[in-house]
């Protein structure tokens, strides 16, 4: 058995009590949530929710079996009224399993956009690929309607899905009383790509080439949380090298994303020499990537059971790399804080206020720049970052200022990591073999979470294997998906030309929500 | 039709090459290579070329606007000294008609945002116009100071003074009428000419749904006011060498030209775009500076 987590079936009418219960006081957070076709085991549909303690590295995993079983509606109790971070995770419960979260106050679809008819259930067991694409349809278009704000002098702006620049796809409908955004209701999932279900259907060892496909600038976050959870379903160990290249290739990624991101804002504000500054230091942080591993987004890594690639193997030299971008950095985001007209445009924009990141369960940059300390590196040690001392950060104020000085620690946090790793490896202090050598194998009727830190937050997966060793279910969870409904709250209030701004700052990835 | 006569197709012919040199200035300063100065031609030869993609909900105006814009951008071009003192059409025109012309361009550029009906053009409109009402008072009030010491409010006039900056109430004007430059000509910090993020454009919004021959003539007629304004600005505030030989200068006019372009590229690249409900504070800022340059000049007498 894994030791943090604890698994647990609870009967229906005990079932939303007792995830208040865990969600209460602001000890717990809901980390994911899904459902299951176990009609084939006996089981019926299950809803399971995962919940994390905030001091004790243990998960508590909750399921709700048998729904719909013996001609009963298949409906569950819905948990949004006490766990407001469960919304999104019901609305696509129902739209991928039919299922029907009884008493959830704003029901309506949320990923599946009317293309499909409303009777196909995606992730069901007895409904195959070939069989959705037969039933997709442009004629059932019909869209669930926006939020519709009345009043006088408030007027709409619509906003998308196709952008201006390459940037993903996505519907954004602004009501505005002149410049001021009063809501937004944004239409997201147009790159459901149908991962889940493609999960199921080419087996475990394939799904690492999906998991990090999922999002695109997260591979290696998507690819070392899938890993994980096959490495602990099947009781795999880790060999030690492995998991010090891993945690290394983490941070690598975190710091490309990082300064990537403070860059970007500089789009965001017009200041033109900030931005190109930021993409040329990330350019180089890439090309080591492409150095270590032979890929600038680290994929082709991981494998269940270790890495495929020995990142480690001449540390004195990418140290010295690594030098050389510390020093270029750190002249970049002296550069950034001391220009006065930039720093003006971020304060103050785009608040996230604690308790709403803490309700809706945010996650990542947007939960720790609002004043929650919730990272998964410290809270769940995974890999080697049990073996190493940092400090993580958090800022108050919550605004996009603090979300981009919140990456500017962290950046320095991430090079502190990188070079300890790089100096014990420097020093021989981390030998042996990259793999356990063995072709891995998937355990029959087993189960795993899996999980890291990634650079937007938390990345989550859940493995379950059928009698045969086959996939009964993946469930990932991108940092993106818990992060897009905080988008109104920190957008209401500001003015309209300052939106592209707040949604840099907190940079969210579409395919990696939609999946 | 002597030189003078014909001078006004420097600015027509020209400005998109200007346009090319800031871009590149630009570019240098963000450390990348950046297009080659004569990319604007081919830009501009490119949408010529190209089918136009028209709104089903659009009018007369929009049709008209391409053509109102590029023929009184031209029109104001005619009434302002290049590289001799006498303007090409002199009979026409002071200053105060040079900008109202510009004007007339501006207005059915507002129009013809809002009449696609769409979200981005209206939204563009409205702030045009924000941005307009500033600019246009603070403008006029900073040419008078150049007027009245001029004694005249034709350039050719103004322009044969032949100094440089030689008063404090010029160089207060000058600052004035450098903030306005950036603003009519849609510069950080008040638009982002580089950007086509929907919600965050002024100019940019106004013409999105423009395409081939029609945007064609919007972005020249864009380009030809750019370098209206900065003729202005040399008419007005640094006329030295306007009156030598032709060659003479021809030079004076480009080195200054090129002094100005290398200003404003500074200005883009050193700071970010200012936040929308803040420009009042700059343009009104500015206001100031263009009325303490007048009651300057009438306090001190030069």
């Amino acid at each position: 058995m894994i030791e943090n987590e604890i698994y647990r079936d609870v009967a229906k009418e005990d079932f939303r009590a007792e995830c208040a219960r865990l969600f209460s006081g602001g000890n717990g957070r809901l980390r994911l949530m899904f459902a299951a076709d176990l009609r084939e085991t006996g089981e019926g549909f299950c809803v399971y929710t995962v919940f994390s303690h905030a001091q004790e590295d243990r998960f508590e995993i909750l399921r709700l079996k048998g729904i719909g079983g013996e001609g009963g509606k298949p409906e569950f109790p819905s948990i949004t009224p006490e766990v407001p971070a469960a919304h999104w995770y019901e609305r696509q419960i129902a739209d991928m399993f039919g299922l029907v979260p009884s008493g959830h106050p704003d029901l309506h679809p949320l990923v599946l956009h009317g293309l499909y008819p409303p009777d196909v259930y995606p992730l069901r067991r007895d409904i195959s690929s070939e069989a959705i694409s037969r039933h997709l349809a442009l004629e059932n278009e019909d869209l669930s309607p926006f939020m519709e704000v009345k009043g006088e002098g408030i007027y709409e702006i619509p906003v998308g899905p196709v952008h201006a620049g390459i940037i993903e796809p996505g519907h954004f409908r602004f009501s505005a009383v002149g410049e001021t955004i009063y809501y937004l209701d944004a239409r997201l999932f147009y790159t459901h790509k149908g991962a889940e279900k493609h999960f199921e259907r080419i087996g475990f060892k394939e799904g690492v080439k999906l998991s990090e496909r999922i999002s695109g600038v997260s591979s290696f976050a998507h690819s070392a949380a899938y890993c994980m959870a096959l490495e602990r379903m099947s009781g795999t160990a880790l060999p030690a090298r492995a998991s010090a290249i891993r945690t290394l290739l983490l941070e690598m990624e975190r710091l490309y994303n990082h300064i990537g991101d403070i860059g970007n804002m500089c789009a965001g504000t017009g200041f033109a020499v900030g931005y190109a500054r930021g993409a040329s230091l990330k350019e180089r942080i890439m090309a080591l990537n492409h150095q270590l591993t032979g890929s600038r987004y680290l994929r082709g890594v991981n494998t269940p059971g270790g890495v495929l690639v020995d990142a480690l193997q001449d540390p004195a030299a990418t140290l010295r790399e690594i030098e050389e971008i510390t020093e270029e950095y750190k002249s970049f985001i002296s550069f950034l804080t001391s220009s006065v007209s930039h720093v003006e445009r971020l304060e103050n924009a785009g608040v996230l206020s604690r308790a709403i990141a803490l309700g809706l369960g945010a996650t990542g940059i947007a939960a720790r720049a609002s004043g929650l300390n919730d990272d998964l590196r410290t809270s769940h040690p995974h890999f080697y970052y049990g073996q190493l001392v940092f400090e993580t950060h958090t800022r108050m104020k919550g605004d996009v200022f603090a979300r981009m000085m919140l990456r500017a620690d962290e950046v320095g946090c991430s090079i502190a990591i990188i070079r300890s790793i790089l100096h014990k490896a420097n020093g021989k202090r981390i030998e042996g073999n990259i793999s356990d050598g063995g072709e891995w194998e998937a355990a029959a009727n087993s189960q795993a979470l899996g999980y890291v830190e990634g650079p937007r937050g938390s990345v989550f997966y859940f493995v379950k294997s059928g009698a045969n060793g086959a996939p009964l279910r993946v469930k990932p969870r991108a940092a993106s998906f818990c992060n897009w409904p905080l988008m109104p709250f920190a957008v209401h209030g500001n003015i309209v030309p300052d939106f592209p701004l707040i949604n840099k700052s907190f940079n969210l990835s579409y395919s990696g929500s939609d999946a | 039709m002597g030189m003078s006569n014909l001078q006004f197709l420097i600015i027509i012919l020209l400005s998109p090459l200007l346009q090319g040199i800031i871009r590149k200035m630009k570019a240098y300063a963000q450390g990348r290579i950046g297009p080659g100065v004569l990319q604007p031609y081919w830009d501009l030869a490119r949408l010529f070329r190209k089918d136009m993609v028209i709104s089903e909900a659009a009018s007369w105006i929009f049709h008209a606007t391409p053509f109102i814009v590029f023929l009184s951008t031209m029109a104001a071009s005619l009434m302002v000294p290049v590289t001799t003192p006498d303007a090409p059409v002199l009979a026409i025109g002071d200053i105060v008609a040079l900008l109202y012309t510009l004007a007339l361009g501006r207005f059915f550029l507002v129009l013809a945002g809002l009449d696609a009906g769409t979200a981005f053009g209206g939204e563009g409109s409205s702030r045009e116009a924000t941005v307009a009402i500033l600019v246009e008072p603070m403008m006029m009030l900073a040419i008078f100071t150049a007027a009245v010491a001029g004694g005249s409010t034709k350039l050719s006039v103004i322009s044969k003074s032949m100094h440089i900056l030689d008063s404090p109430a010029h160089v207060l004007a000058f600052a004035a009428f450098f903030v306005a430059l950036i603003a009519d000509t849609g510069r950080i910090p008040v638009d982002n000419p580089d950007t086509h993020l929907e919600l965050t454009m002024i100019h940019e919004g106004m013409v999105l749904e423009y395409s081939g021959r029609y945007l064609a003539l919007l972005e020249w007629a864009h380009y030809m006011k750019q370098m209206l304004l900065f003729t202005i600005a040399i008419d007005l505030f640094f006329p030295y060498g306007i009156a030598g030989g032709a060659l003479q200068s021809a030079l004076f006019y480009a080195a200054k030209v090129l002094v100005l372009a290398a200003a404003v590229a500074a200005t883009e690249s050193s700071r970010a775009k200012l936040r929308f409900f803040q420009l009042p504070s700059l343009l009104g800022g500015a206001f100031v500076l263009s009325l303490l340059s007048l009651i300057t000049f009438v306090m001190l007498g030069r």
